[in-house]
């Protein structure tokens, strides 16, 4: 399957696609002609604003949600067939299988959403974890299944990417607090496997928190799409609501050691503090380099 | 990050045509709509439970969003305390590595408990709560063992109290700065776990063996949980309500 054709179809289906089934969504969908019932209708006056943001609906949150899980669940499925001379340890293995294992229930839990919401499951992507799109191109990373420190690279990529794209979905799936809870409660458990592969890098030599810093070795190269999956982390300005900064910089007083670090320094620290969210698009953008 | 700055004020939601097919913003609005119109009636019956009884020395919480604001900096108060305190006074059998590690930990929350002060005294201002005592009575920390789990207990909780307050935020900013945060805590939380045993990140103790989701908790829950670490009695009774 042509996955940028799935993303074109992703981008056409609006919520009025999205049957609703079960007392819940029953509810959720009564609530909502109650709601435009009571708006004034004057307002329908009113010129449409550019929102491109505001067009993702319930069925585009789930839908990126399964592939990005798919695609980790296949790349630790994959891997887990490799020997354990592979691995080097018992324990690299084992780690490897916990992570698969909860990969295995995420897909289970947003197929499961999905077909709950009224969609039609695509069919699962073909993935492709060298880069080479099926021999159509030149491997990304050649060995990748055959040197564990480049599988690690690649799983620290994967997971770092999905902690940032469920960050990005959250707004989205607001309304609902079932289908919040259960995107925030995966989203922690992606945050502990980086955060477990960044472990696993540093033992074996590799310069790398268990969180993303920018004293991090990069693992991608300047201006490749991969390096999408890191742009905008060492952003150290917080927004809240209203468009209010809270300023780091200028007024925050924020006493982290002794004697006192240099303001960039603490701006670092700042950024390391904050995971950032990432748009579905560059998501998508870095799940596809592993699609074909 | 931009995708908050590029959120559109609520004039801009209304500016939208009610044909478009409800997306998630408008339908958020209309939910909340009728949401704030349920509140109207809800609070004619509930004048019993508000906190006029309350003890003093009780430090309330507050309700709606700065109540989980006020719940987010209560928990971030207490995990940088400790923090501080581990970094001031490390155990003795803290490798060289650990003790860095752990003073890096230590700025972060810092940096967490600030920004939530600095949130919620521009959002909400004199909604916030009072600085909390913390008792730390019960943790060696000349000792790792005592410390790391410790951590791990504060860092666990701090996922799951995060988890469970996710849903009470109205605000979408809120809820995206609530996600920036508790993907750190997890990072963390899954640091001090393999410290204490490798591979022990995210095991059936903390994420759901059935589901391979983590642990999500109410506000009552987590401050009992946490409340032997604080002086002031803490009330969460109305965190989103």
């Amino acid at each position: 399957m042509d996955f940028l054709k799935l993303l074109a179809r992703l981008a056409e289906t609006d919520t009025q696609s999205l049957t609703v089934t079960g007392p819940r969504r029953t509810a959720l969908r009564r609530l909502a002609q109650a709601g435009t019932a009571v708006l004034p209708a004057v307002l329908t006056a009113l010129p449409q604003p550019a929102a491109a943001r505001d067009s993702r609906t319930v069925q585009d949150v789930l839908k990126l949600a399964l592939v990005l899980e798919q695609l980790e669940n296949a790349f630790y499925t994959q891997a887990l067939q490799q020997p354990l001379t592979f691995f080097g340890t018992t324990e690299n293995r084992a780690a490897i299988q916990t992570i698969q294992t909860h990969e295995q229930q995420h897909v289970d839990l947003f197929t499961r959403l999905l077909l709950n919401s009224g969609a039609t499951l695509e069919a699962a992507p073909r993935f492709d974890f060298t880069g080479s799109k099926n021999g159509s191109q030149a491997a990304l990373y050649p060995d990748v299944f055959s040197n564990f420190d480049t599988f690690l690279r690649v799983a620290q990529l994967l997971e770092d990417t999905g902690v940032r794209a469920y960050k990005g979905q959250v707004e989205f799936i607001q309304f609902d607090d079932f289908l919040l809870e259960s995107a925030v409660r995966t989203h922690s458990v992606e945050a502990r496997h980086a955060s477990h592969i960044r472990t696993m890098r540093r033992q074996r030599g590799a310069t790398v928190k268990s969180w993303v810093s920018s004293s991090d070795a990069p693992i991608t190269t300047a201006g490749s799409v991969a390096a999408k999956a890191y742009a905008g982390e060492e952003n150290f300005a917080q927004y809240l609501a209203g468009n209010n900064l809270v300023p780091f910089v200028d007024n925050l007083p924020i006493n982290v050691a002794k004697p006192p670090l240099s303001q960039a320094a603490i701006l670092a620290k700042v950024a390391e503090a904050f995971d950032e969210p990432l748009e579905a698009l560059t998501a998508t953008e870095v799940a596809s380099l592993f699609i074909y | 990050m931009s995708n908050i700055t590029k959120s559109g004020g609520d004039d801009a939601e209304f500016a939208k045509p009610l044909y478009t097919p409800i997306k998630r913003r408008s339908f958020f609005m209309y939910a909340g709509a009728t949401a704030g119109a349920t509140a109207l009636l809800l609070s004619g019956c509930d004048d019993d439970d508000n906190n006029d009884s309350m003890t003093p020395g009780t430090v309330s919480l507050g309700s709606g969003d700065v109540g989980v604001l006020n719940y987010a900096y209560a928990l971030e108060q207490l995990e940088a305390a400790f923090y501080a305190q581990v970094k001031a006074t490390p155990a003795a059998d803290f490798s060289a590595v650990e003790k860095d590690y752990f003073s890096q930990v230590a700025a972060h929350e810092a940096i967490h408990r600030d920004f939530l002060k600095a949130a919620i005294n521009r959002d909400a201002p004199g909604k916030i709560i009072q600085d909390l005592t913390p008792v730390f009575s019960s943790i060696d920390f000349t000792k790792r063992a005592s410390v790391l789990a410790t951590a791990k207990t504060f860092e666990d909780l701090g996922v799951a109290a995060y988890n469970g307050a996710g849903k009470y935020l109205k605000t979408p900013a809120y809820l995206v700065v609530a996600g920036k945060i508790v993907s750190v805590e997890a990072r963390h939380a899954a640091y001090v776990r393999d410290l204490i045993a490798n591979g022990s990140f995210a095991d059936d103790s903390i994420v759901d063996a059935a589901t391979g989701l983590d642990k999500a908790m109410e506000p009552v829950d987590v401050i009992n949980a946490a409340q032997s670490f604080i002086q002031q009695k803490i009330d969460a009774s109305s965190v989103g309500k």
